[in-house]
């Protein structure tokens, strides 16, 4: 029996590869994942235990500070807010893509995948130009007379939320439309013709049966979005930052790196457990499926 | 809002008798394409009625109209004299069985049998007690708290069965319910909907494109080709004497061959192709027969008598394949001008001394042959 | 009677289109914001200029990142399509434990925070001179589009049958061979779509692109990043046409090559 494995890792049969090719097909990539994904991410970790001396103080410190409690607060706060806003905005156009047929689906398609495709920097600064003082927003509130002073817009936490919810409205679109494509047809007949009205069908079938892809979906854009940086940066207000900028003001104006390395810490490892906890949900080749 | 007119009372189970249903002048456009052209049928109450055509013969879409899936482009749809035309699906009242079961994967077989209760606001208890009795009268007591996917498929479709006629509908449609079942399920299934058809009275239309199913369920079956309704009648009147070339050719096995009429008087006199002139019984006309005019005259390979013993017309066949089929023995041949010619013999020992290739004599009753208008080729 | 109108449908379909304009109209809103004369940006653009496209073409800086750039992505697609689909095809055809720990692995760079692995990179990087070159950026982008070139490999290499390889073999060829002349040109259109695909990833990339930029280099999305947080000029928005010109164009391109694996793979 050893010599079998044995054989196995050193000899291929016709369809499988031997144990020894895997190892080589697979070597760059684990090369590549250690050296500039693992070794850089857990020597953060270590520097934040470790510097300036081993301690927990750099962790203590994100939580009994009142102003970085307070960032964490709205780091949370902003990705659920973004994520609820992208269901309530984005379920219906899944359902609509869903239904749709012919060039209709196309361009419904091309509407919801384009932005995915096109730069979050773009998209940022599409909406820095909307929120100008005399951007198209308040110009066309002066025109409709709905006030007659521009408003504020930009840098501060609605603008952020706004873009956010923008850029990450396809993440929550396409694991929906993929659920919601896996439900035949007939099943929205079926409950129809046993008496069901169109807001009782949805709710006792359609929507639990596209369940899956909600929860794929928010999952997504809250995991994305609590780490999300350009935008909070380029739109935010500095009174009101969010981890990453924190994080970022950190390095480049504070230089403080071990109080960084522990913010990088809370984040990544908050992130981490929610993909375990949720790993059987998510799934991100649909993303890909649904992209193609 | 209205919600008494879908629920009677619990006690009428046996005596709620089915619907009639008038579909009257019904069309369905799908832009230049006629799915459905012009269609009347009458249904009577608790009548068992199949729609059997080829695909695209526009069965589905009559069904789909009656069950306010789709609306017709015009014509009127009434069951017991109320127009369902426009009404939405959901307040039409009908059971409905799907090809794929439909049965919805996250509930439970109870909670699907016992949607429709609760879609029309029962009490819980009245719902579960309802649905249980439905789940025992397709066989299925005690599988309640099951899921969908743990049961089989004609399991899955008793279930689906019981969920159409819980709420005793006074109409059951069934879109190709059996199709997806197995043969052997299949023939149990249609006995069983046959039974609960006699046990429930309730008025069936049966959509289907496998006519033994059509001819052995249904009191009458509508042949549908091009959206049209080509025949309407009892199965015996469908297969023994259909009404144009085309069911004669869709229902069951049928020989063809073209012939010319030379004469019609006392007897029908027609031309084979090759040259032989046979006199007919004048009811063998299905159609007025014109001297002159081409015709096709049709028999079915059960009907030819092997051998000169009967009376009747003599033809040669000379055999190019003898297949042994159980209950009877399928002789191919071709006609003396090349036509193909079936012949289903029962009992297999006179056949011993055939050979293909050897040249065979049938006779053909007058009475099983049927003259059409037209031509095959 | 007449078939009553539906107006579930007519409400669903207005709230959709508000949406899909939500969507849209910020990124349509800059094209003709990029030939206006307006020299601040304001809303509705005035005149038409073609001045904004002339000031970025002759910019030394703007072309200096734009080339930077393309460069990056450019030898990041061709690392990223070698090693995952090297992974990919032992992750679909071999047999080792190593591939469950692959696909636990390939999750990472898709769950961790861009911030997390910038700041990461930023300070292991100083420390070995990477920071700010070329091979640091693309080491970092390759990481970063890994995962998309293997869903879109496994997607295809699932779908070429494992015998066709054993067929080739048994007539003679040797397991490279196989791939190489049966497997490789089955897959070939969805690995240019993988590639497509990481070199648009890379070429927009911005976070891990802020940290590791040094002061004379700079990727594009780093110098849109300085010139929009300090002066929007409207420069920005002819930068940002010709991105969404240049990402239309990829998105067809792509499509075109999925439509043709489709029929290759029909046809096989």
């Amino acid at each position: 029996m050893t010599k079998a494995v044995r054989s196995r890792f050193w000899h291929s049969d016709g369809r499988r590869l031997s144990g020894l090719s895997t190892l080589l097909l697979l070597l760059p990539f684990f090369a590549v994942i250690a050296f500039v994904f693992i070794y850089p991410i857990a020597q953060l970790l270590v520097i934040s235990f470790i510097e300036p001396h081993p301690t927990l103080d750099n962790y203590a410190r994100v939580i009994d500070n009142p102003v970085h409690a307070r960032v964490l607060m709205r780091t949370l706060w902003t990705a659920a807010l973004v994520t609820a806003l992208s269901v309530v905005l984005g379920f219906p156009v899944a359902y609509y893509m869903s239904r749709a047929r012919g060039a209709l689906a196309a361009f419904v398609a091309v509407c919801v995948i384009l932005p995915l495709w096109s730069s979050v920097l773009v998209r940022t600064a599409a909406w820095s130009f909307l929120f100008q003082r005399n951007g198209l927003i308040n110009s066309a509130l002066m025109a409709l007379g709905l006030t007659s002073e521009p408003f504020k817009l930009l840098y501060t936490q609605s603008a952020v939320v706004i873009a956010m919810t923008h850029v990450l409205l396809p993440f929550m679109i396409l694991p929906i439309y993929g659920a919601l494509r896996s439900i035949p047809n007939d099943y929205a007949r079926a409950a129809a013709v046993l008496g069901a009205s169109r807001l009782r069908t949805f709710l006792e079938v359609i929507l639990p049966l596209s369940l899956p892809g909600v929860v794929s979906g928010s999952l997504l854009v809250f995991l994305t979005a609590l780490g999300f940086f350009i935008t909070p940066a380029l739109l935010g207000s500095p009174q009101e930052m969010m981890i990453s900028t924190l994080v970022s003001k950190q390095i480049r104006e504070v230089l403080d790196w071990p109080f960084a390395a522990a913010l990088v810490g809370v984040l990544t490892a908050f992130v981490t457990l929610l993909a375990i906890v949720f790993s059987k949900t998510l799934r991100f080749d649909r993303l890909m499926g649904g992209a193609s | 809002m209205g919600n008494e007119i879908f629920v009677k009372p619990a006690s009428t189970t046996s005596a709620a008798a089915g619907a009639s249903i008038r579909i009257s002048r019904l069309e369905k456009r799908f832009g230049p394409v006629f799915a459905v052209d012009g269609v009347n049928l009458d249904i009577a109450a608790g009548e068992f009625i199949a729609l059997l055509g080829p695909s695209g013969s526009g069965k589905t879409t009559i069904l789909m109209s009656v069950a306010g899936f789709e609306f017709p482009t015009s014509g009127t749809i009434q069951v017991d004299s109320e127009d369902l035309t426009y009404v939405p699906s959901n307040r039409r009242n009908l059971g409905m069985v799907f090809q794929n079961y439909t049965l919805f994967p996250h509930m439970t077989i109870l909670d699907n049998v016992a949607f429709p209760l609760k879609m029309r606001g029962l009490p819980k208890a009245e719902r579960h007690a309802r649905a249980e009795a439905a789940l025992a009268t397709v066989r299925l007591g005690g599988y309640g708290s099951r899921r969908p996917n743990e049961l089989s498929g004609g399991q899955q479709q008793r279930v689906a069965l019981a969920r159409a006629i819980v709420y005793q509908p006074r109409v059951l449609l069934m879109d190709e319910p059996l199709s997806a079942l197995d043969k052997n399920l299949r023939e149990d299934m249609q006995l069983e909907i046959k039974r609960l058809h006699a046990e429930l009275g309730i008025t069936v239309i049966f959509v289907t494109h496998d006519q033994s199913e059509a001819l052995t369920m249904a009191d009458r079956i509508a042949v549908l080709k091009d959206g049209k309704i080509q025949q309407i009648g009892p199965a015996r009147e469908l297969y023994e004497r259909p009404a144009n070339l085309f069911t004669a050719g869709f229902v069951g096995e049928m020989n063809f061959v073209d012939v010319t009429v030379e004469s019609v008087g006392d007897l029908v006199s027609v031309r084979l192709p090759w040259g032989e002139t046979w006199q007919l019984p004048p009811t063998a006309a299905v159609d007025a027969a014109t001297v002159g005019e081409a015709a096709v005259m049709a028999v079915r390979p059960e009907r030819l008598r092997l051998g000169t013993g009967a009376a009747g017309q003599v033809v040669k066949v000379t055999l190019s394949d003898i297949v042994y089929a159980g209950a009877a023995m399928l002789l191919i041949g071709r006609l003396p001008d090349g036509t193909e010619l079936r012949a289903r013999i029962p009992g297999a020992s006179q056949l011993d001394a055939l050979a293909p290739g050897d040249v065979a004599t049938f006779t053909v009753p007058g009475e099983a042959i049927l003259l059409y208008r037209g031509t095959r080729r | 009677m007449k078939p009553p109108t539906d107006r579930g449908s007519l409400v669903l379909g207005a709230y959709v289109y508000a949406v899909l304009a939500f969507i849209i109209v910020p990124l349509v809103i800059v094209i003709p914001m990029s030939f206006s004369q307006n020299d601040y940006l304001a809303f509705p653009p005035t005149g038409f200029t073609l001045k904004w496209y002339a000031e970025y073409f002759d910019s030394r800086q703007w072309r200096a990142a734009t080339w930077l750039s393309v460069q990056v992505a450019f030898l990041t697609a061709i690392c990223a399509s070698l090693i995952g689909t090297a992974a990919t095809y032992a992750m679909v055809r071999g047999r080792s434990r190593l591939v469950t720990m692959f696909q636990i692995l390939l999750i990472g760079p898709i769950i961790v925070p861009h911030i997390a692995l910038a700041v990461g990179l930023y300070l292991f990087f100083q420390t070995i001179g990477l920071s700010g070159t070329v091979a640091g950026f693309v080491l970092a982008h390759t990481v970063l589009t890994l995962p998309f070139v293997v869903f879109t490999m496994a997607a295809a290499l699932g779908k070429v049958d494992a015998n066709l390889e054993a067929a080739a073999m048994s007539c003679g060829a040797t397991r490279f061979q196989a791939f190489r002349f049966v497997t490789l040109p089955l897959v070939l259109p969805s690995l240019a779509s993988g590639a497509l695909f990481a070199f648009i990833i890379s070429f927009d990339e911005p976070v891990v692109s802020f940290f590791l930029s040094g002061i004379r280099q700079k990727t594009l999305p780093r110098r849109m990043f300085e010139d929009i947080e300090q002066n929007l000029t409207p420069v920005i928005p002819a930068i940002a046409t010709l991105l969404i010109v240049l990402s239309i164009a990829i998105l067809l391109g792509g499509h075109a090559l999925r439509s043709r694996s489709k029929t290759q793979s029909s046809a096989g």
